[in-house]
């Protein structure tokens, strides 16, 4: 297991989604990741309201200004999970696999191991590339499996990803 | 979420033909000019630009290679009339230079037939109506000579050879397509004989390729006799690294000695057609059709309108209904397993003939089902899964996933302990989810349930068509721990493994603590049996 142990960064919040705390070495992602998802929800957000106000000023219908209200409620709901979601999402290296947990309403924790790597994804939108971030993604031959850590510097990502493939043909083992 | 469409990296479909490992390409694409070309003597006619390579005429783009010469002059041997013997097997392919072969010249004409239906589908009788018998007769039959042409042209530029470890399809007129399709990433062979080949002699190889969107080079049509010992030739080169026999080690009595077995293979199993028809008929699309049609018939004697309409839809309704069990019995007709070395080859099909050949080494998971009517019997159905592009299909008759269509319990462990040696069906752990997780299931809690086996993981479900699922440890490609909100509060979590190809086993409800456990020991025997396989 990673030898360093859990002294590095003090984990966001010790949840049951962090599971064998003393042998794991949760790493946060960045916080960045917070404003890139709170813009793109405030374009999505902006664009319904616009579309509902328009129609609501046409029509003069009651239930389109209830539906921009809760449009604007959801919004703000989601806002706050958006924060508290980005907290939840980690990562961590293994000897030998790779794990990443995420979600907070249903919590997803993957164990991906490194032998059974088919190829490692980086992206970046104009989103995030603005902050700075990155997305690494990997993937293996079940399409289940869900490997993917965004809000990542690039630096750490083409790290992650450079160590992922080292590993990788270390062990290829495929199918 | 990862994306399903792609999820191997070296694409099979890689069209560059030096990627091949192994004996060089028939022509090399490093040494520029072909032979045949003669570029030496081109040059002093007319001077091409400095640093163009030679192909004249159009210029395939540098690098494009062997896929872009495939002008019908260049073919390797354009002799004889079609591929007949199978010249390069008695010289055997050690220096890689076998000649392209062309699919049986039949095929057109096959293609032709298929496309028959379809126009006429297409046109449909509204046309058929409006435009009088002549004049359809005469759509149909310009639609369908124009498909047979096309076909003919295609057929004359297709070709596929096998070049070290790999198998490469050319194809296409205007754009060309070379398919090197890498034989380590071959899955399963199926051998498939619509109708029309049966009465022609012909059959149609379908490759199941890690990694490729579709079906990946069905090679449509070969004969029978060219179609098996290509197949015979495709498992030989891809079983190579791993011997296949050796995957398996010989647990006692279950497997046999690996070496003994004739290699003309050993029967494992015959399905008596009359259970088969007898199983579909205890569905429930079976048991409801008699009611529905004394429903139906009360119902018109009740209003006496017999208008044509109502009764053409009931017929069409009522043909949807059974079309799943009687599709099945033709699927499944004459059902036979036979165990060959290392791989698994099974029979089926009334009309359409299927001889699917899995390596064992290759089954990603192994699935038990026991629907509801046939538990009177006693009665199982078990199925299989590779990896490959068939999971993604929406037509499952193509998913060479057929293990045994029906079976009693004893044929059932029987193919079950020669599929996964050592593991035996009746007598595998699984401990239900804690009570608890009765306000989540409160029916199926003490159904579901999980369990580690030596070499496989168990997971159980369904409440009225029971599902056993066994998923050996060394195809396990990752663990995933879901826990939703409801779960959440009553401290539960859900521990799945994904598998390449179907939909993997999930162990659901499992307390937390035993949820973790369970995703560290999965991930622990995976790696194990990995490791194991590995050096072997």
């Amino acid at each position: 297991m990673s030898g360093d142990g859990h002294t590095g960064l003090p984990p966001a919040s010790r949840s049951a989604l962090e599971p064998w705390p003393d042998t794991v070495d949760w790493r946060p992602i960045s916080r960045d990741l917070i404003w890139v998802e709170l813009i793109r929800l405030g374009i999505g957000l902006a664009a319904l309201l616009v579309v509902l106000g328009v129609a609501w000023a046409l029509s003069g219908h009651w239930l389109l200004g209830a539906a921009v209200g809760v449009a604007l409620l959801i919004g703000v709901w989601r806002a706050i999970t958006i924060v508290r979601a980005v907290r939840a999402w980690g990562y961590a290296e293994r000897d030998d696999d790779l794990l990443v947990r995420h979600g907070l309403l249903v919590r997803r924790l993957s164990i991906v191991p490194y032998s059974r790597m088919q190829f490692v994804d980086v992206s970046a939108g104009p989103l995030e590339r603005a902050f700075d971030l990155a997305t690494v993604q990997l993937h293996t031959a079940a399409a289940a499996s869900d490997a993917r850590v965004p809000g990542l510097r690039p630096a750490e990502a083409s790290r992650l990803r450079d160590r992922l493939t080292a590993l990788g043909e270390d062990r290829a083992e495929g199918l | 979420m990862s994306d399903r469409s792609d999820p191997g990296a070296p694409r099979p479909h890689d069209d560059r033909p030096g990627a091949a490992p192994g004996p060089p390409p028939p022509v090399g694409p490093e040494q520029p000019p072909g032979p045949g070309y003669g570029p030496p003597a081109a040059p002093p006619g007319y001077g091409p630009p400095p640093g163009y390579a030679p192909p004249p005429g159009y210029g395939p783009p540098p690098g494009y290679g062997t896929a872009a010469d495939a002008t019908p002059g260049p073919w390797p041997a354009p002799a004889p009339p079609y591929p007949g013997p199978w010249g390069p097997a008695a010289a055997p392919s050690a220096d890689g230079e076998e000649p392209r072969q062309r699919l049986h010249p039949l095929s057109p004409a096959l293609h032709g037939a298929k496309s028959l239906v379809v126009v006429i589908a297409g046109l449909s009788w509204s046309t058929l109506s409006r435009v009088g018998f002549g004049w359809f007769a005469l759509l149909v039959t310009v639609f369908v000579l124009g498909a047979t042409v096309l076909s003919v042209v295609s057929w004359w530029n297709t070709g596929y050879h096998l070049v070290g470890r790999e198998l490469r399809v050319y194809e296409g007129l205007l754009w060309r397509r070379t398919r090197a399709i890498p034989l380590e990433r071959l899955q399963a062979v199926e051998v498939v004989r619509p109708l029309l080949a049966q009465l022609t002699g012909l059959a149609e190889l379908r490759l199941e390729v890690v990694g490729g969107g579709k079906t990946e080079a069905p090679l449509a049509y070969l004969s029978v006799a060219e179609a098996t010992v290509l197949r015979q030739r495709l498992l030989a080169v891809a079983g190579r690294a791993p011997t296949p026999a050796a995957t398996e080690p010989g647990v006692p009595a279950a497997s046999g000695t690996p070496v003994a077995p004739a290699p003309a293979g050993r029967r494992l199993h015959v399905v008596r057609n009359q259970d088969l028809l007898v199983s579909q008929l205890l569905t429930p699309q079976a048991f409801l059709l008699p009611v529905g049609v004394v429903f139906v018939g009360a119902q018109f004697l009740s209003e006496g309108s017999w208008s044509f309409i109502a009764v053409a839809s009931t017929l069409t309704a009522m043909a949807g209904v059974v079309l799943q069990p009687v599709r099945r019995v033709l699927d499944d007709w004459s059902f036979r397993l036979d165990r060959d070395d290392g791989t698994l080859r099974v029979h089926n099909g009334l009309l359409e003939t299927r001889v699917q050949t899995v390596p064992l080494h290759r089954v990603q998971t192994v699935r038990a089902t026991w629907p509801l009517l046939w538990r009177m019997k006693g009665w199982l159905r078990l199925r299989l899964e590779v990896a490959g592009y068939s999971a993604g299909e929406p037509d499952d008759r193509n998913r060479p996933d057929r293990l045994l269509p029906v079976g009693d319990a004893g044929t059932g462990a029987m193919v079950v302990a020669e599929v996964l040696p050592g593991v035996r069906l009746d007598e595998l752990p699984g401990t239900p989810p804690p009570s608890r997780a009765r306000w989540l299931r409160p029916l199926s809690r003490k159904v579901v349930g999980a369990g580690l086996d030596e070499r496989v993981f168990v997971a159980r479900s369904g409440l009225l068509t029971r599902q056993l699922t066994l998923v050996p440890y060394a195809r396990i490609q990752s663990v995933r721990v879901t826990q939703g909100p409801a779960q959440r509060l009553l401290r539960l979590a859900t521990v799945h493994a994904d598998t390449a190809g179907g939909a993997g086993a999930a162990a659901v409800d499992r307390d937390l603590a035993d949820a973790w456990e369970l995703a560290a020991e999965l991930t622990e025997r995976s790696r194990a049996a990995r490791r194991a396989d590995h050096r072997r």
